[in-house]
């Protein structure tokens, strides 16, 4: 009822004119010929200046006119209708509403486009919301890449003799740095270097800060002189000790110079490949144990394995980001991993390792990718 | 992996009859020739297909070097050619893909029989003396439009954008179901078509070339049409009754008709 007693009705003029949100007509082409009263206080456009002279696209933004015809326009087209897409339509004054629109095409009794209905909503609080989970999303892929380049930055170690190169890729489409990390460093004895790959659960700034933890423990217990086995032993104990990097899955080596011979334990990672000149390259499953910290830690438990390199032989460490991919087994990826490693053998380490994550990461599978390539003469 | 299986190929049309290769533009995949193919079907092989990123193509094999100027994309189409061993192809090109085509045949002349250029700009941005219709700014808003539509549906629609068919319920609620594509690779599409020059690039080009002008075209201006008509070495420049940039979409008949009169002539 209202205020006199009489019944309201709502005219079906007066929903069009005031409702809460914008109405608007065109023409195929764009050219308004009808815009409701919502419309006109919201732009503080009057529908003289609008029906008939102007396009529903010449009052977006530049951007947004662009986006319009390459995408708004051809959908619309092609389904008929468009729903929610954002758009900045420029005001009277020059400041801009944010809005929401949906439109229907609608066709004359022969299917040839006839007219378009757009309503349009008013969406500044939601934009400005929007505006902030983006620029928070950006800071912290920021924050998180710059954590992880700064973690991983340093030397390589460089030897007659000795070929050491990473390749470290993250994912194309992946917002958040990954886990995968890498490090190669000289052991006390001055012969022998210490060569890790490892992969942390998870993503983001705590994905890239376990990294550092683990990295910086790695290190400290390699230089204990505790050998790869028994590295991942201790490893196990810190890692359950101070409650971080359970999961993760890491091969820890030790490659000595002068006799060439690498030992190396693997705690559920995938395995190193070994290229010997003259022979066809293979994965090294040996030296095998579970990834960090998913047991009862016992001391020895952790098994360890060994290589005798020959003259010119490569070995390759590498993350999973490199042989998984999306409707495909593990077991296709390593096969693929083979052929390619045979394929480019020759090539020095460096290239291999560029070659083998140019051919094989896929990106889509959004996932960082890492391979570390040694090579001894 | 096959060139034909990156770009999600498809083909009708009389396989022994002359190639005529459609390259749809930025924003939009193979979907956009739906009212064009038909018209030239009985007396062509159509060959139709997405560029790495849209629509049904494999995204996996985005190369951010390989893709990082519009080359990347040309050698694609050249690809695509060889693969399917087309010879005096007429090559359809909508708007970046206009010029995607003026590339690939300046590299290979012999392949392309007739190029037809609807909307091409051979550079977005303003030049001293040259009008493209945009500044920078322009672009970077182009970005963040961009941006605020993909927000919703990124992270959720990742899977279904990419093919996955892991879980179909996430099908049904893609509202803009055509032209999807990958948000960061069409991001890196945009940037790259629209800072893109390529206006050196227009003389180079030996094929008999037709250039498609709609009216009021936001993206292309007219005095941009003229100028690739202008430095095209062999070229013709029809002005079509049709508004917008997507003509072959809002006016088929009339794009259909001006294809016709010149591989008529």
């Amino acid at each position: 009822m209202t205020s006199d007693g009489e019944p309201f009705e709502d005219t079906a003029e007066d929903l069009f004119e005031d409702a809460p949100c914008g109405y608007l007509s065109t023409l195929p082409d764009g050219t308004i010929v009808r815009v409701n009263r919502t419309f006109e206080t919201w732009t503080g456009l009057r529908r003289e200046e609008l029906v008939g002279t102007r396009r529903f696209q010449d009052l977006l933004s530049p951007g947004g006119r662009i986006y319009h015809e390459t995408h708004y326009a051809p959908l619309l087209r092609m389904q008929g209708s468009v729903r929610e897409i954002a758009v900045e339509i420029v005001r009277a004054d020059g400041t801009r509403l944010s809005a929401l629109i949906n439109s229907v095409l609608h066709n004359d009794p022969q299917g040839h486009p006839q007219c378009v209905r757009t309503i349009v909503f008013d969406a500044t609080d939601r934009r400005r919301y929007e505006d902030e989970l983006l620029r928070a999303r950006r800071q912290e892929q920021e924050t998180a890449q710059q954590l992880s380049r700064s973690l991983l930055s340093g030397s390589l170690p460089t030897a007659p003799g000795l070929e050491v190169e990473v390749v470290y890729r993250p994912a194309v489409s992946g917002l958040e740095v990954g886990g995968d990390w890498y490090d190669a460093f000289w052991l006390d004895d001055g012969d022998t270097i210490g060569l890790v790959v490892g992969d942390v659960v998870g993503r983001g700034i705590a994905a890239a800060a376990t990294m550092g933890q683990l990295r910086s423990a790695v290190r400290a217990l390699a230089s204990t002189g505790l050998g790869p086995g028994h590295l991942l032993d201790a490893l196990d104990a810190y890692a359950a000790r101070h409650g971080v990097g359970t999961m993760t899955t890491l091969i820890c080596a030790e490659l000595a110079l002068g006799s060439r011979r690498l030992r190396y334990a693997c705690a559920g990672h995938p395995p190193p490949l070994v290229l010997s000149p003259g022979e066809d390259p293979f994965f090294a499953w040996d030296g095998r144990s579970t990834p960090l910290d998913v047991g009862p830690a016992s001391p020895g438990a952790r098994s360890e394995a060994a290589l005798a390199l020959a003259p010119g032989c490569t070995v390759l460490f590498y993350t999973d980001g490199l042989i998984e991919r999306r409707s495909e087994s593990l077991t296709e990826g390593m096969d693929r991993l083979l052929q390619a490693a045979a394929t480019h053998r020759d090539e020095t380490a460096a290239r291999l390792a560029a070659t083998l994550v140019r051919s094989l990461h896929d990106p889509a599978h959004v996932d960082d990718v890492c391979v570390l390539a040694a090579r001894v003469r | 992996m096959t060139a034909v299986q990156r770009n999600n190929v498809i083909e009708h049309g009389r396989p022994d009859a002359r190639p005529m290769l459609l390259a749809h533009g930025f924003g939009c995949d193979q979907n956009m020739w739906r009212f064009v193919w038909p018209e030239f079907a009985e007396d062509h092989r159509i060959v139709l297909f997405d560029h790495v990123g849209a629509g049904g193509s494999d995204a996996s094999a985005f190369d951010r070097d390989r893709y990082a100027t519009l080359q990347g994309y040309a050698d694609d189409v050249l690809e695509i050619c060889r693969e399917l061993d087309l010879t005096d192809v007429v090559f359809v090109g909508h708007s970046v893909s206009a010029i995607i085509g003026v590339l690939a045949a300046a590299a290979e002349p012999e392949r392309f029989g007739r190029l037809v250029l609807i909307g091409p700009s051979p550079r977005y941005i303003d030049d001293e003396d040259y009008a493209g219709g945009f500044t920078r700014e322009d672009i970077e808003g182009l970005l963040e439009s961009m941006d605020s539509n993909y927000l919703g549906w990124s992270h959720a629609m990742a899977p279904v954008i990419m093919g996955n068919e892991d879980r179909p319920e996430l099908g049904e609620e893609l509202t803009n179901s055509f032209c999807r594509a990958d948000p960061e690779i069409a991001r890196h599409f945009a940037r790259v078509t629209f800072t893109s020059d390529n206006r050196a690039d227009l003389p180079r080009v030996r094929t008999p070339s037709l250039v498609l002008q709609c009216a009021q075209d936001a993206i292309a201006p007219d005095a941009v049409g003229e100028y690739v008509d202008r430095q095209l070495p062999d070229s013709r420049l029809v002005r079509l009754a049709a508004t917008g940039h997507c003509p072959n979409l809002s006016a088929p008949e009339e794009t259909v008709a001006a294809i016709e009169a010149f591989l008529a002539a």
